[in-house]
């Protein structure tokens, strides 16, 4: 809905103010993806409990342990130590945006975001400590849940302040595309969280429990999919001609999912092969190269890519909820119309 | 133990909230992991369902068991028994993952094994059901490629390169990357140790239930350590049971074609009769197709037909998995498990596949009945030819030999 003050506000916002607040939380989001990929790295290589303690690193400061037996050292040392510099520098970053926000950010959401983003990633980072002190797997996959969810935050913060969510026009008046993009970005949630359940599964499991999880990641893969291209035809149909800023995220949606599910086949086949292996010459000799190169890549891309899925439902979103106006403040406009409306007009 | 800090210190500082859910989580899904009882191989071998019967038997079972080898984050050895495996080494694999003060690596087992194997090697961990063939359960202490005969223990050897190489066409991985890293280096020596522990542990566990039924009563800790040493001695006593593989010659390109031509003739006879389960062109076809010894444990051979879900169903509730006819190779999709070269199929004819329905044959000059090393060339080469081997290229990559291989300590 049309928020009045926000609108206001919008339109009052100085353009150079706010995108300081834009750029510092671009930084953010493009530290915590790399962040996100060294965690999965964490995952992959079981690397978790490399370091046996917490806040510190071998006994040492975490910032003042060794360069060179970091960089030399162990390689699953490597990247555990090397996920908690990263994380310390992203908490840095987003401390210095609530600073920034708290000068620059009109609008008060707009602050409760930064400050959000700044609790989430210090929850993070003490989920991580947790997850080393207790040496517990469960913790390890709340973390490795709410990693993603950082990220989209931190992404979510770069679009209110972009200069669409500021100036795009009233123009969409479909319920229908508005929530089939909210249940989007559910469903992206929830299949993060399937997956994360495949990848840490607690070696106590049933094997009836995993192949449920496997089960309902398959269904919600399938769900994603059909609403992506029906998000996309809805978007390039005629009804949509007027109305600009949708195509762009949507066509990175169905590029990214088509890639996501390509990746989850490779991520299942690196991991566990395919049990036909009487199908064809390739799937007979394939040996699985446990803690290969390529084998570690397909595993993290899937889940990476997996956020950025999240991010992109989200960018979407946006888009689509700011263009929206109420039919029935409207009635039936034609898209054009709608378009044309005055910007004084909205309410 | 291993952190000096308390972490509840922490918790005040903590978003409490998603602490909270974290902990009840941990309270609702996650106890330390501990080794399962063998309830399936109790209800077989008390050819009952009754869940009850079977908890009791299994779970005293189970309990003497541990006492002896200890649970698996603290593995013990039974101290009267010969010396079969490192416990070092062992004991680097068992527990939980991670890294202590003093820079070892542990909990081997649980970072690259059990999402596959199980915390008690029972093959039935979390992601089992999806996998074909199933992963193999080490309780029963067989294994399928080996140097040694039917029905003895493989060598340390056999394991590692199980382990180093992977098995195509199936899960298991192939785990040589770790010898890339000088830190892994040891990983791969370490872990067949720790699978002869858990195969060990699972083969007396096993043993002390069919002396509890056949008894009729619970054996005594004493009965589990005198168990525990004979299965101790088979792994010890391993090299003893190598069979000598003879080398298979290299051949000119005339006499080639002609002894691969000998070995289709002889692959679709009677006399050898490979063609009744590999089909006349060895694809994997032919009429007889059957069960692996782990799936007829607990259904033929306690009157279940493991092809009638109403019958095999009644197993689940001890942790059966659905039975899987274990098919015969198709050769012309190559990727052999055993290796794929005329060597490793000579060896893989000699010595069968234990568990399987696959035979090992009689190889003997004099006997006009059996087979003579000829005969076992020829059927080798043709073997080799249905999946695509050249005769040029493996004679230079002879993999394992009995000779070469190195006896278990
Ligand atoms: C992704 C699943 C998976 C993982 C991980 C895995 N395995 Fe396996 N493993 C299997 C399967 C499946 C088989 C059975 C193959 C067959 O029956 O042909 C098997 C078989 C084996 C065998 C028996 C070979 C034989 O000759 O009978 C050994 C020993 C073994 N695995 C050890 C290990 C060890 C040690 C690890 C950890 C380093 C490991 N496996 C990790 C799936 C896995
Ligand atoms: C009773 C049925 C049966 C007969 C008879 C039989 N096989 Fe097999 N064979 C199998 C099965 C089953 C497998 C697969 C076992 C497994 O890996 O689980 C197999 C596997 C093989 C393999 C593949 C091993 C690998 O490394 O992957 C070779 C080679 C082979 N058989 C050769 C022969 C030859 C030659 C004969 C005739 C002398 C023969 N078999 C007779 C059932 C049979």
């Amino acid at each position: 809905m049309v928020n009045p003050s926000d609108s206001a506000l919008a339109s009052g916002v100085n353009a150079s103010q706010s995108s300081k607040v834009y750029r510092w939380a671009a930084f953010v989001s493009c530290l915590t993806f790399p962040l996100i990929w060294l965690g999965g790295l964490v995952t992959t290589h079981d690397a978790g409990m490399a370091v046996p303690d917490w806040p510190g690193t071998f006994g040492y400061n975490m910032f003042l342990y060794p360069v060179t037996t970091w960089l030399f050292g162990p390689f699953d040392l490597l990247v555990e130590h090397g996920h908690r510099l990263l994380a310390s520098l992203v908490g840095l970053i987003a401390i210095i945006l609530c600073f920034v926000a708290r000068k620059h950010e009109p609008r008060r959401f707009g602050r409760i975001a930064c400050w959000l983003l700044l609790l989430a990633i210090i929850s993070q980072g003490i989920l991580g400590g947790v997850r080393v002190l207790l040496d517990a797997r469960v913790v390890a996959l709340i973390h490795g849940c709410c990693g993603p969810l950082v990220f989209a935050l931190a992404c979510g913060i770069v679009m209110i302040n972009s200069k669409d969510w500021k100036t795009a026009p009233k123009s969409i008046e479909s319920n229908s595309l508005r929530w089939s993009l909210r249940i989007l970005l559910v469903l992206t949630i929830v299949q993060l969280i399937m997956g994360a359940h495949l990848r840490h599964a607690l070696p106590q499991w049933k094997p009836s429990l995993f192949l449920s999880f496997v089960h309902t990641h398959l269904l919600v893969a399938m769900l994603i999919t059909g609403i992506i291209f029906a998000v996309f035809c809805t978007v390039i149909s005629p009804k949509f001609r007027g109305v600009t800023g949708l195509r762009g995220p949507a066509a990175w949606l169905v590029g990214l999912v088509i890639i996501q599910v390509c990746l989850g086949v490779g991520t299942w086949i690196s991991s566990y092969a395919l049990p036909w292996q009487e199908l064809n010459e390739f799937f007979a000799r394939y040996t699985i190269d446990g803690r290969g190169f390529v084998e570690t890549m397909i595993i993290n891309g899937h889940q990476a890519t997996g956020s950025l899925l999240i991010a992109g439902s989200l960018w979407l979103l946006c888009r689509v909820e700011r263009r929206y106006v109420a039919a029935a403040a409207y009635g039936a406009v034609p898209a054009q119309v709608a378009d044309a409306t005055p910007r004084s007009l909205v309410r | 133990m291993r952190f000096a800090q308390s972490p509840i210190h922490l918790l005040n500082l903590g978003n409490v909230s998603l602490l909270i859910c974290s902990v009840g989580i941990l309270a609702a899904g996650c106890s330390k992991p501990s080794f399962e009882a063998n309830r399936l191989a109790a209800a077989s071998f008390l050819e009952s369902q009754d869940q009850q019967k079977v908890d009791e038997l299994a779970g005293s079972v189970g309990e003497l068991v541990e006492q002896v080898f200890g649970p698996p984050d603290a593995p013990k050895w039974p101290e009267n028994a010969p010396t079969a495996v490192d416990m070092a080494e062992v004991e680097r694999c068992a527990g939980p993952v991670g890294r202590a003060y003093d820079k070892v690596e542990r909990g081997l087992y649980r970072k690259h094994c059990v999402q596959c194997h199980g915390i008690t090697g029972d093959g039935a961990g979390p992601a089992a059901a999806l996998l074909a063939p199933y992963p193999r359960d080490f309780r029963r202490g067989t294994f399928k490629f080996k140097s040694t005969s039917i029905g003895s223990k493989p060598l340390r050897s056999d394991l590692v390169k199980t382990i180093e190489h992977g098995l195509p066409g199936t899960s298991m991985p192939a785990f040589g990357a770790l010898r890339n890293r000088p830190e892994f280096e040891k990983d791969i020596e370490s872990l067949a140790e720790y699978v002869v522990f858990l195969a060990i542990r699972g083969e007396v566990e096993r043993r002390l239930l069919k002396r509890a039924v056949d008894s009729e009563e619970t054996p005594s800790l004493e009965d589990a350590k005198r168990v525990a040493a004979s299965v101790a001695e088979l792994w010890v006593n391993a090299s003893a049971n190598v069979v000598e593989v003879p080398l298979i010659p290299d051949v000119p390109p005339a006499e080639y074609a002609a002894s691969v031509e000998r070995g289709k003739a002889l692959f679709t006879s009677d006399q050898a009769s490979c063609f009744k389960c590999h089909g006349n062109e060895g694809k994997g076809d032919g009429v007889s197709q059957d069960y692996d010894e782990w799936t007829k444990d607990w259904t033929i051979r306690v009157g279940i037909d493991p092809a009638s879900k109403s019958e095999w169903k009644v197993m689940k509730p001890f942790g059966a998995l659905k039975p899987v006819v274990d098919r015969s190779r198709n050769f012309h999709l190559g990727g052999l498990r055993g290796g794929s070269t005329e060597q490793d199929i000579v060896k893989r004819i000699v010595l069968g596949i234990d568990g399987t329905p696959m035979p090992a044959i009689t190889v003997s000059e004099t006997d006009p009945n059996a087979f003579n090393l000829e005969n076992v060339f020829d059927l080798a080469r043709y073997v080799a030819s249905l999946t695509g081997v050249k005769p040029e290229t493996e004679a230079a990559t002879d993999s394992g030999t009995a000779n070469s291989a190195k006896g278990a300590q």
